[in-house]
């Protein structure tokens, strides 16, 4: 594989502050990857890092097959060029001065810009798009310009890597679809590997071969936009409740934030067994449309069990990888008695958790409604020799059990609350 | 091209003909009047008149003294302010010049003679480095420097430094006249051998700063982004800071503080050509030594018989430009 860019055990350390904690990355020539994360996850310095701006206290970044700190500060930029966010002049210069700045570390001190560096400016404005305001000063521009003649300097250096610290915040719409083109088209025809921090996840859908997402200095998971966006990924990295889907246009991955205030409040309680996180994208959406929930039983750490404490649930909780023991199990049984309505999701089966099953046939819920979730996968999610596939039959002759598909629940669950009030 | 190539020229003939007119005015103006005549003969025929005395070894080198050092400082000045990114930079705000002032006055009360006749001078030198450092260290919290931290603490160190000087004074009343020259400015005691030293350090130190126009321009974008370019930062604001640091030690030991000529003459200049390095430098240097020649020849027939000191002038002068360019980035929001 041709990797442009590779990092090993990278440490970085602001005074005694541990940024950056042992990232190993590789990155293919020609790709688009994003790099994502919340505030303060190091995204920026791990860039800083890349263009060695700083310095890691641990670790190696190769450029193609040389060490980036074998290379002089002139060496490396004619190798890597970085776009950050948006550039203030104090001083007003021209357009054209700008973008042959770019050319610095090909220009010699004492012979000055020759035809060729000006061929090659010349070359990267008609690129971005700026030939036409060659002439003007760059603090006249807008937004989205200054950032395309900041992108032309870029090219100026004739990098192989474009480094790019978000570089359409504060940009309208059009512009960052604009500079992001740009980039795309910069990695598909001329081969360049660009590398980008985006704050903003269907950006970083639409556009990266890989995405990276980083959480508090480390590599939380990589890979293609729909394997790392991801509810759970998500969920746990930014603490936002999303649901994804796909963008009915491109087909790509695509992210909703959800809001966790529901507008409306409904009487009909439900309680959900879950576990494994079978429960988050359910919890996620009966919470917002404005259901009073309870789950049960779950083990500490969870992610169903984080879902639910997040939307400050009641839950029937039990210490992280045991059994359920006879006090959980009240418990859940309680929660299930004061509920209108018990859900059982397909979740993994065990002798651990088969009390969760086992609950449904206490003569104490006869005459509550259970819907069970089907799958038609059961005989997979079983790992107690027939046990829980007998008692699955038992349940679903029972009157007050209802099977459903997955996909109609919430549509009962609605109906059945405005039967209720 | 080729307009491009005119322009520059127009601009360079224009820049050359102030200056060129500004150093006939300053010499020929003053306490004794000498007619226009009888300074050509003296200077280009050699002729030997009465007034001989008077223009070739106290007007000229006068004149001469306030050229070198109105280009040093506006060089400086336009530098600083590139190295900076702040029009409000100059060895004046910073408190580079009261260093130099009370390195100068240090020397003079103390009679040290270590260095022989350039003691004066490179005691200037040891106050105008030390003071850039305190105050660039005193700004720099976690590798950043703030420009507005930057600022305050070049005009509180100013401000001590003034005061220490004050303090200096009052105990050394006797040398009052020699101290009060250090911290106005005054060209009055100008000599040929004045100037032969400070030349030798300013023009070379002016010409060297000339060759850092490109990098200066690219740090016009930041020094992160001039890192990216391939700038080695660091090392360009040691060098120039250090020559800076040479040419205002220079032109202090010589003249004293003359304060303001470093942020206004750049900034005329950039009003005018733009803020393109590779001709501020120059450009500036030209302007700053004009109108340097011009303060300084004012001063001296405006109260007749005695004399404004050339400092005075330009504090007169620049305080107020000062004001503007303040109110200017203010109503810029930054």
């Amino acid at each position: 594989m041709n990797y442009e860019v590779k990092v090993e055990n990278l440490c970085f350390f602001y005074g005694e502050v541990n940024i950056l904690k042992d990232i190993n990355l590789n990155f293919q020539a020609g790709s688009f990857v994003s790099i994502i994360g919340p505030n303060g996850s190091g995204k920026s310095t791990f860039l800083k890092n890349l263009s060695r701006y700083l310095e890691p206290q641990k670790g190696i970044v190769m450029l193609g097959d040389k060490d980036i700190n074998k290379l002089s500060k002139k060496e490396i930029s004619k190798k890597v060029s970085v776009v950050p966010q948006n550039i203030l002049l104090e001083f007003d210069f021209k357009v054209k001065d700008i973008v042959m700045m770019g050319r610095h570390p090909y220009v010699n001190r004492w012979k000055g810009e020759t035809e060729e560096d000006k061929k090659i400016v010349e070359k990267a404005m008609k690129y971005t798009n700026i030939l036409q305001f060659s002439d003007r000063f760059y603090n006249e521009l807008s937004g989205g310009e200054k950032q395309r003649v900041i992108l032309a300097q870029a090219l100026a250096q004739q990098p192989k890597v474009l480094l790019l610290d978000e570089p359409i915040s504060h940009l309208d719409l059009q512009y960052q679809v604009e500079i992001l083109d740009l980039v795309k088209r910069l990695t598909l025809k001329e081969g360049m590997t660009a590398i980008s921090v985006l704050h903003d996840l269907n950006m970083a859908s639409g556009y990266s071969d890989i995405i990276i997402m980083l959480k508090e200095g480390r590599v939380y998971c990589q890979g293609k936009p729909e394997e790392v966006l991801t509810v759970e990924n998500i969920a746990y990295v930014f603490n936002t409740n999303v649901s994804v889907s796909k963008n009915p246009v491109t087909g790509k991955t695509y992210v909703y934030p959800i809001s966790v205030i529901s507008k409306k409040k409904r009487k009909l309680k439900i309680h959900i067994i879950c576990g494994g996180g079978t429960g988050v994208k359910l919890i996620q959406e009966l919470a917002t449309l404005g259901f009073h929930l309870s789950t049960g039983v779950l083990n500490i750490g969870d992610s169903d069990w984080a879902i639910s404490k997040e939307y400050e649930l009641d839950v029937a909780e039990e210490v992280p990888f045991m059994s359920i023991t006879n006090e959980a199990y009240k418990r859940n049984l309680e929660l299930a008695m004061i509920s209108d309505v018990v859900i059982l999701l397909p979740i993994y089966l065990s002798k651990s958790n088969i009390m969760n099953v086992k609950l449904l046939t206490d003569c104490k819920l006869k005459d509550k409604k259970i819907y069970i979730v089907e799958d038609d996968n059961l005989e997979k999610r079983d790992f107690t020799n027939g046990e829980a596939i007998e008692i699955y039959k038992e349940l679903l002759n029972k009157p007050n059990v209802v099977p459903v598909k997955k996909d109609e629940l919430k549509e009962i669950l609605i109906k059945a609350d405005e039967n209720h009030g | 091209m080729a307009n491009k190539v005119f322009k520059r020229f127009i601009s360079i003939s224009i820049l050359l003909l102030l200056f060129i007119s500004s150093f006939i005015f300053a010499v020929a103006i003053g306490a004794v009047k000498i007619p226009w005549e009888e300074i050509i003969e003296i200077i280009f025929f050699g002729v030997n008149t009465d007034n001989r005395v008077i223009l070739m070894d106290i007007r000229l080198p006068r004149v001469m003294i306030a050229a070198i050092l109105g280009a040093g400082l506006a060089a400086v000045g336009g530098v600083m302010q590139g190295i900076f990114m702040n029009p409000l930079v100059d060895s004046y705000t910073l408190g580079m010049s009261s260093g130099a002032a009370l390195g100068a006055v240090f020397s003079i009360v103390t009679g040290i003679g270590i260095f022989g006749y350039a003691t004066t001078g490179v005691f200037a030198f040891i106050g105008t480095v030390s003071t850039l450092f305190l105050v660039y260290f005193l700004s720099k919290t976690k590798n950043r420097v703030s420009i507005n931290t930057l600022l305050l603490a070049g005009v509180a160190v100013s401000y001590f430094l003034s005061s220490i000087i004050s303090f200096v004074m009052m105990m050394n009343k006797h040398k009052l006249d020699q101290i009060v020259f250090w911290t106005m400015g005054s060209l009055s005691s100008s000599t040929w051998q004045k100037f032969i030293i400070s030349s030798s350090i300013i023009i070379p130190g002016v010409l060297l700063l000339n060759i850092f126009g490109r990098e200066l321009n690219i740090m016009s974008l930041g020094e992160e982004s001039a890192h990216y370019i391939g700038v080695d930062v660091e090392r360009l604001k040691y060098i120039l800071l250090g020559i800076c640091s040479l040419i205002v030690g220079a032109v202090v030991s010589t003249g004293g503080t003359i304060g303001f000529l470093g942020l206004v003459a750049p900034h005329i200049v950039r009003l005018i050509w733009g803020s393109d390095y590779r001709r501020l430098i120059p450009y500036s240097a030209i302007i700053g030594g004009s109108i340097l020649m011009l303060a300084d020849a004012l001063g001296r027939v405006l109260i007749q018989p005695s004399e404004i000191p050339v400092g005075v002038m330009t504090s007169i002068m620049g305080g107020p430009f000062f004001v503007f360019l303040l109110r200017k980035q203010k109503s810029k929001g930054a």
